[in-house]
């Protein structure tokens, strides 16, 4: 796939690449700010603040830059992940400078009002509730397992917020919120769809290379430790009628081989209906009836930059024991381990991770395209990454799954957590607090 | 952490000011042409009707049949049967086993798909280009041959009643079965959920025979959509050319319910009270159907709509409220939906009355429906082109609608049409507040008061 890459003066990172399929542009801006690394008395501040990227900028009002957006035929959004912040749009191939234009704006600086956060405080609070807290399985597993999985602050707090947090913000945290980490040396920009690249470039720069870049903060110490024993949590959920189990192990570092190996070892494992742990649990012992799974349950196996976990869940009845569940899934794990797996496993979940990184790439009209470079960009500095990607996967080798599958399936990497139906005894806390 | 924290603080004493007039947006060139991608269409001697369409530069290609069977095809004491013929269907063919149907979809990097919805099952997937010919030949075998297996079914069943008891659990499924059961009461499209005894009592042979009656040729129609590989009509008239042609589906009229009630579930202590609010509209064979899109849109069916602005960008008091036009076959309804923080249940119910009101009296600025327009305009370009699924989603609904498909090609020409006055119009003929069901999920200790002014109409 084509792909220009360049930096401002300021430091922002501007990745274009043209497609002319279809007449339409996504601009997407990321900013290097996750919520791993928000402040830690205002969990989920991270999140509050995406929301008020849109309540204003210089010269675009409260609601204005989604009316901008919709008016001109496009679709937006915004979303907190673990290592970023995004902001996008989906528009006629036309309105490209409309949405550099906007975006400029708001990394110009916010012009919001004391009303404008408590209104997304109400928001943001309605989306904790409508998401986790009037869910049964709400925050099941993707919430929860972190908290318990991972040791440090960064990685193990509850990311979505406690609603005392997110009522405790105040509009001078969003300015400082702001001012150090929505900076143009702290994002990048791309830009996917029917465009020309030399005008493209001029807008870019026409917009964004006035703005001033910021001094950014020493990044904090994420790293995990080797998990050497294994861990079990349980969580009561009042809401839920049928018990759940989800266990996680912690990835090998991003891009390393063995990286690459656990890659295919989720398709191996559980995806799509051919996979081994769906084989066994599903079809073989009618355990449950689905498997799901996924390297970075926020996202992809890409997208993150940090210490990750690999996560499967699955729904059961209380007549099957998880002590049932997790012998089988061991017994599976342990064929891995033995002895190398048949070349053919490995090609077949090749070509499985072929065929999804083409949906991914051309996921929503070219956005997962952008998703992944910009990703590469303020990860790696290398958003042509996606161009060698299918490569790396084709170097492992079935001795290399056996290797990866000894060290980072070990049962002492993995955590499991348990969700009963049912009400906590009073006065517990279920809440991961450390 | 908290010495980053205070540098943070720090820099947060100066605070942003802005000086000078405003910009407006720069508008950018004219729109480039948007054509639709071609289709080739054709019937099979046994009556399966065929689309073919180009599109796209990835390799990749989706395969997906809609056999016209589903809930509408059950019984009343059958409800979850397609659900579970659908489950049975993905058990292995004459000569496949389960496990070789799923390796080799895996094989060509996708796998078989087997969905029942209302009106429709559809099979397929979507898979590398390259092995384009085969998919459509293992499609086949599903679809025309699937062996239904005994051995299978105390298991499907024990997954359907674990995914029932689940669903039961969710207070939006809860407001969706008693939304649809008001709507439809006594067709299939009322039956939600069975009861644990009903599916637990349903035998091989009531599958066998759900099958038999309702999959055929003449019901179904093959969509293949993405980079084409390989000669796909022959193997599309290869494959499926020798399946029985069967009988037309026999479908069953529904007269859903236009009349004000207010129903009511409660789920003590719940955190929000889920909203459903709507009523039966035209459907898309009516020339009012585009205007009720252009009128849903603005009223509550976009980001920037009135309801949206309101009670979730003035008001905080939900996160996403949403309202659309849902279809089923020859019909459709609006509905409003909003899961809202309990002690604003009767406010929120307020403040969307008030916003259907406003709309039923006045009609918008040419401004605001420009923008609305514009946002269809663009939203269509988007709905055919951005995956190949999405073009298979379009052509269905054209084509199961009975229309033609030049309602496709003057879509946006009639969106463009739409004048002020005529969205008024259908907010006042369509959205009569005396006419609409609600239905109210949530705490009633807390919220019975707020919500029993909207027991009748007259508030």
């Amino acid at each position: 796939m084509p792909i220009t890459y360049y930096k401002l003066p300021n430091g922002l990172r501007v990745i274009l690449s043209p497609d002319s399929t279809a007449p339409t542009v996504v601009t997407a801006v990321y900013y290097r700010i996750g919520f791993r690394v928000e402040p830690r008395d205002r969990t989920g501040f991270a999140h509050l603040f995406e929301h008020m990227m849109f309540q204003g900028s210089q010269n675009l009002g409260k609601m204005e830059f989604i009316r901008l957006v919709q008016a001109n035929g496009g679709v937006l959004n915004g979303s907190t992940r673990f290592d970023f912040t995004n902001y996008f749009e989906l528009l006629p191939s036309n309105k490209l400078e409309t949405a550099l234009w906007a975006e400029a704006d708001r990394m110009k600086g916010l012009a919001i009002t004391d009303e404008n956060l408590k209104n997304q405080q109400g928001v943001v609070s309605n989306e904790v509730k409508v998401n986790v807290l009037n869910q049964p399985y709400g925050g099941f597993p993707w919430l929860w397992i972190p908290q318990y999985a991972n040791e440090n602050w960064y990685n193990s707090h509850n990311f979505y917020g406690e609603l005392k947090d997110i009522e405790a913000a105040t509009l001078s945290d969003v300015q400082a919120f702001f001012k150090t980490y929505y900076a143009p040396n702290n994002a990048a920009l791309a830009i996917v769809g029917d465009f020309d690249p030399e005008q493209a470039r001029q807008m870019v720069a026409k917009y964004f290379s006035a703005i001033p870049p910021a001094k950014l903060p020493a990044p904090p110490d994420l790293t995990e430790p080797r998990q050497e024993k294994e861990k079990t949590a349980t969580r009561k959920d009042p809401l839920a009628n049928r018990p759940a189990l989800a266990f996680a192990y912690h990835m090998p570092p991003r891009n390393s081989p063995e990286y690459f190996a656990m890659g295919l070892l989720d398709q191996m494992l559980v995806q799509g209906d051919d996979s081994l742990l769906y084989q066994e649990l599903v079809k073989k012992r009618g355990y449950t009836g689905d498997v799901s799974g996924a390297i970075n349950e926020l996202g992809n196996m890409f997208n993150y930059d940090g210490p990750m976990l690999w996560t499967v869940s699955l729904f059961h009845d209380a007549t099957v024991k998880p002590e049932q569940i997790l012998s089988a899934v061991d017994t599976v794990i342990e064929g891995l381990q033995s002895k190398p797996v048949d070349q053919s496993l490995v090609d077949r979940s090749i070509t499985k991770i072929r065929s999804n990184l083409y949906d991914t790439l051309g996921q929503f009209g070219g956005f997962g395209r952008a998703d992944l470079m910009a990703s590469y960009a303020l990860f790696d500095d290398d958003p042509g990454r996606i161009n060698s990607l299918e490569a790396d996967f084709r170097k492992v080798t079935p001795q290399l799954v056996e290797r990866t599958a000894r060290e980072y399936l070990r049962k002492t990497n993995r955590t499991v957590l348990l969700l009963e139906p049912g009400a906590a005894p009073p006065g517990a806390h279920q809440e991961k607090s450390k | 952490m908290r010495l980053l924290w205070s540098v943070i603080m720090l820099s947060a004493m100066s605070s942003e000011v802005f000086a000078g007039p405003r910009e407006t947006p720069p508008q950018g060139p004219p729109p480039k042409p948007f054509h639709l991608p071609a289709t080739t269409d054709f019937t099979l001697p046994n009556g399966m009707r065929v689309t073919i369409v180009p599109y796209g530069n990835v390799p990749k290609i989706a395969v997906r049949a809609f056999v016209s069977a589903g809930a509408i095809d059950e019984a009343e004491r059958q409800v979850w049967l397609s659900k579970l013929n659908a489950a049975l269907m993905k058990e292995g063919t004459h000569t496949r086993s389960a496990e070789q149907v799923a390796r080799e979809a895996a094989e060509m990097g996708g796998q078989i798909e087997v969905d029942s919805g209302s009106d429709f099952t559809s099979v397929g997937g979507v898979v590398l280009s390259d092995f384009a010919t085969r998919f459509v030949a293992l499609v086949a075998d599903v679809l025309t041959a699937p062996a239904l297996p005994a051995s299978e079914l105390p298991r499907l069943k024990a997954d359907l009643l674990r995914e029932l008891s689940i669903d039961r659990s969710e207070p939006g499924a809860l407001a969706r079965e008693r939304f649809l059961k008001t709507l439809f009461p006594g067709h299939p499209y009322g039956r939600v959920f069975p009861s644990d005894s009903e599916l637990k009592g349903y035998t091989l042979e009531d599958v066998q025979t759900f099958y038999r009656k309702n999959f055929d040729a003449v019901r179904t129609h093959l969509y293949i959509v993405g980079r084409l590989e390989g000669d796909l009509r022959r193997a599309a008239e290869g494959a499926f050319g020798g399946w029985p042609k069967g009988a037309p589906e026999p479908g069953l009229p529904a007269h859903p319910v236009k009349a004000r009630s207010l129903q009511f579930i409660d789920r003590p202590s719940a955190a929000q009270s889920n909203l459903l609010i709507g009523l039966p509209v035209a459907d898309p064979s009516s020339p009012d159907y585009i205007k009720l899109d252009v009128m849903n849109s603005l009223l509550g069916g976009s980001f920037a709509s009135r309801i949206t602005s309101n009670i979730r960008e003035q008001k905080g008091y939900t996160y996403s409220p949403v309202s659309s036009v849902s279809t089923r076959r020859h019909l459709a309804y609006w509905v409003q939906s909003a899961d809202v923080t309990t002690a604003v249940t009767g406010p929120s119910l307020k403040e969307i009355f008030y916003e259907i009101d406003r709309l039923r009296k006045a009609p918008p600025s040419g401004e605001e429906l420009k923008g609305i327009q514009n946002y269809l305009a663009g939203l269509f370009v988007l709905r055919n082109t951005i995956s190949p699924d999405a073009i298979i989603g379009q052509l269905h609904f054209v084509d199961s609608q009975g229309l033609d498909r030049s309602y496709l090609s003057t879509y946006v020409q009639k969106v463009m049409e739409v004048k002020p006055a005529d969205v008024q119009a259908m907010a006042e003929t369509y959205l009569v507040p005396s006419k609409m069901t609600i239905v109210v999920v949530g705490d009633k200790a807390k919220i019975a008061d707020q919500i029993a002014p909207y027991e009748s109409a007259a508030q």
